[in-house]
């Protein structure tokens, strides 16, 4: 059961599951909220309890296959590009709809051939690509930093 | 998962998942599931077979989703569970989803908020430069 690192990479692989299964595959959400653990040196009683936390698991899965694809947030920040522009985008697939031009400005992307009609698998062969860099992009840059 | 009762409006759905978020808030545990799949049609052949493999590649026409929302709780807890569902046609989807967005946005309060992080960065930042 792969847990994927990047959202990028999660939705790119839940795209694919959905272009090949889309009547079976679902996706949940799933918001859990837990208490906050205290670090396990000084769990002093008097300490004020911290906040609980919450996590945010996002799972695509297609029973008819088996296919699982997971990733887990707990950034508040991420919530709302991940519900808006991924499970969107996904549920664009979902339901067969043809994809619109993608909102992300990519500069050298190929242009989607346009198919105009709701043929599905015109649609398929015409995905944009996911956008590339945005919120994790951030990290790896500052790894060649001296 | 079948929603015992039939589905709700979008605006009805809306706000019974603001209420399943308001109940959340302040409390220490618990869960929200939300699931989105494809409605299927009546006319749609389910079942593969030896001739066509994956019939559900060859739709003409696009299909609904059905979002559905519940608050987590197991069968012992029926009195308690909430079960909402909604159908969005595929001309709604925009429209829907940036309004989900929002709602699970401003619902889900027990993320890590941005701000957070920014102060962590900054202290690891002036570690690593002394």
């Amino acid at each position: 059961m792969p847990c994927f690192t990047t959202a990028e990479e999660w939705l790119e692989q839940s795209k694919l599951l959905l272009e090949a299964r889309p009547s079976t595959t679902r996706i949940t959400t799933k918001y859990s909220i837990k208490p906050a653990r205290r670090p396990r040196k000084e769990a002093r009683p008097d300490e004020e309890a911290r906040p609980p936390r919450g996590t945010l698991v996002f799972k695509t899965y297609d029973p008819a296959s088996g296919v699982v694809l997971k990733y887990r947030t707990s950034k508040a920040a991420e919530v709302s590009r991940l519900i808006h522009s991924s499970l969107g985008r996904l549920s664009r697939g979902m339901a067969g709809v043809p994809e619109p031009p993608a909102e992300e400005v990519m500069p050298d992307a190929p242009t989607a051939t346009d198919t105009g009609n709701a043929d599905s698998t015109a649609a398929s062969q015409a995905q944009p690509q996911p956008p590339v860099g945005g919120g994790g992009g951030g990290k790896k840059k500052k790894k060649g930093k001296k | 998962m079948t929603p015992g009762k039939s589905h709700l409006s979008q605006s009805e759905f809306f706000d019974r998942l603001e209420k399943l978020f308001s109940e959340r808030k302040g409390g220490d545990h618990g869960a929200i599931h939300l699931s989105q799949k494809r409605l299927k049609n009546t006319e749609d052949t389910d079942m593969p077979s030896a001739d066509e493999p994956f019939p559900d590649l060859n739709i003409t026409e696009p299909h609904s989703i059905v979002i559905r929302a519940t608050n987590g709780k197991s069968k012992k807890e029926r009195d308690s569970k909430v079960r909402i569902s909604t159908v969005v046609k595929p001309e709604d989807l925009e429209e829907f989803y940036t309004r989900y967005a929002d709602i699970c946005k401003t619902g889900m309060t027990a993320l890590k908020p941005r701000d957070r992080n920014k102060k962590k960065l900054k202290a690891k930042k002036k570690k690593n430069a002394t």
